[in-house]
């Protein structure tokens, strides 16, 4: 396989891997967790930033092992893929933004809970905050800037939009992404056993949901 | 067997050592801003380097002791006082039921560490004790001490020590860390490379554990304003758009949507929580093997009084 990813020093203890897609991140994050002892791995969008520990490593040995395992190619992550169903109320209290979505495009709200619930999605990345969902493959209707002034408090559960995939907010945070709607289901909690329900690579589907939902 | 917190200060955590290898779930590092200062005091009290202690920002608190305790203080200058009569820092201190400890303002530096002989009793939670302030876990609650707050202590016994003059780190307002070029760095334009290493950057108001903005001349980087987001750890510095450098810090989220164009060396990242608004910052320009040699010699000069010096720098 031609890999055209570029490997770069960025600093004493990183490296960074510039890669085409958050599937080619995954695939290679997971081939590297496994070829090494790292401090962190973490995939982005189109990137995979290492950080090793220059005291136990000899920094060349950690390039050449990270430069071995893009030489010998990645595994596209099976499609087989786990995946979870998220129940989601849509608009209303739970989705302040899904009627100035609906104006934005054109489209009847009830037209943009269809499209939202008719594909199947994956999770492009975990991160920023603990189990924060980026969920690629949006229809291209859901093409939206963030919001021009982001709202202090976004509430846990929050399912928001922008620039063409979908944002789940694992917890409450401040937050400049389109909230269409909230779900029930607990994304992250610190005391579980896992307490991450989404990880990087995960097929989705959202389900629509009655409002209470919340009631249980 | 405890101590409670009177006066909460500007803003008192509970932090220990960070979490990590969890960044790719988006779990930020948390834990000491400064982790020197913070192994420092814990050494004072026969701690392990990373026991779950106080750090106080700006302005400390006040503590009522229920139980006797050593404890011990260090980082950024501040008047203590046990029962309204001045102590040092950098010293074991006796602290007996009843007695109370009031930090002042930081005149110099911006936090300030208590430890205490035996530890805060805390659950550990993916990984540490610290609190991670965003996404309220760990320490006590998972927020900032609150007035009327009760901290549970395991006193034991514990002599008198005294932290050598060779190790007490000088608090300043003018600092310089090492720093490397990263991933972006070469999406500045020239005169912005040249300012980013020439400046001398004063720290914005805009100075917490998330992060740092840098003002001065502002920067140019030939980005369209859309990066895809990608890893950052404490210590990236990142351009956003308006063209101030902003240092990321240990609460600093796991990945961010702006150009990465410097990295602050391992071995000085520990400065960045002592930086207050205000202070001066110089960035030295080294290469990446340079930055290992800096921290290798300073692993070498701290084992003498802190064995675990290599992971309190990690």
């Amino acid at each position: 396989m031609e890999s055209t990813f570029v490997l770069t020093r960025c600093g004493d203890d990183l490296f960074c891997i510039a890669v085409d897609t958050p599937q080619d991140a995954q695939s290679l994050a997971a081939a590297l967790s496994e070829a090494g002892n790292w401090l962190e791995v973490v995939p982005g969008i189109a990137s995979v930033v290492v950080r090793f520990d220059a005291l136990a490593h000899d920094d060349e040995d950690a390039r050449q092992k990270i430069a071995a395992v893009i030489e010998g190619g990645i595994d596209r992550r099976d499609t087989a893929a786990e995946l979870l169903e998220i129940p989601v109320v849509y608009g209303g209290e739970y989705g302040p933004d899904l009627e100035a979505l609906a104006e934005a495009t054109g489209l009847p709200a009830d037209e943009l809970i269809a499209r939202h619930t008719r594909d199947e999605y994956s999770v492009d990345m975990v991160g920023f905050t603990p189990g924060f969902a980026f969920v690629g493959g949006l229809d291209a209707c859901f093409q939206v800037p963030r919001r021009a002034e982001p709202r202090p408090r976004v509430a846990a559960g929050s399912v928001g939009i922008a620039d063409r995939r979908t944002g789940l907010y694992a917890m409450a945070s401040p937050g400049g992404w389109n909230i269409i709607g909230r779900t029930p289901h607990t994304l992250f909690d610190p005391d579980a056993a896992d307490p991450f329900a989404l990880k990087a690579g995960m097929r989705v589907r959202f389900r629509a949901v009655a409002a209470d939902a919340f009631d249980v | 067997m405890s101590v409670t917190v009177l006066k909460t200060g500007l803003q008192t955590t509970v932090q220990a050592g960070p979490r990590i290898g969890l960044r790719h779930m988006g779990v930020q590092a948390s834990g000491a801003a400064d982790p020197l200062s913070m192994a420092l005091a814990n050494k004072l009290v026969g701690n392990a380097w990373d026991g779950a202690s106080l750090e106080a920002t700006l302005v400390g608190p006040t503590l009522r002791f229920d139980v006797d305790c050593a404890f011990a203080v260090t980082g950024a200058y501040a008047a203590v006082t046990l029962n309204s009569e001045e102590q040092p820092q950098h010293e074991t201190l006796f602290a007996a039921a009843g007695d109370e400890l009031a930090i002042g303002a930081m005149q110099t530096g911006a936090r300030a560490y208590i430890a205490f002989a035996g530890a805060i009793a805390a659950p550990g939670i993916l990984g540490s004790v610290s609190t991670n302030l965003q996404a309220g876990f760990g320490g006590h609650q998972g927020r900032a001490l609150q007035s009327g707050d009760v901290l549970v202590l395991a006193p034991r016994e514990q002599s008198a020590l005294r932290t050598p003059d060779e190790f007490q780190v000088p608090m300043s307002s003018s600092w310089a860390v090492h720093a490397c070029d990263t991933a972006e760095t070469s999406l500045l334009d020239d005169a912005s490379e040249v300012a980013l290493f020439e400046t001398n950057w004063v720290i914005d108001q805009r100075a917490d554990r998330v992060g740092l903005r840098l003002d001065g001349p502002r920067l140019t980087v030939s980005s369209d304003g859309r990066m895809p987001s990608a890893g950052v750890i404490p210590g990236t510095i990142q351009c956003p758009e308006d063209g101030s450098p902003y240092a990321l810090a240990v609460d600093c989220g796991t990945v961010g949507g702006y150009p990465r164009i410097a990295q602050i060396a391992r071995a000085d990242r520990h400065v960045l929580g002592q930086l207050r608004p205000g202070d001066h910052l110089r960035l030295l320009r080294r290469d990446a093997g340079h930055a290992v040699a800096l921290l290798e010699a300073k692993i070498d000069y701290w084992r003498a009084w802190l064995p675990e010096i290599a992971s309190i720098l990690r």
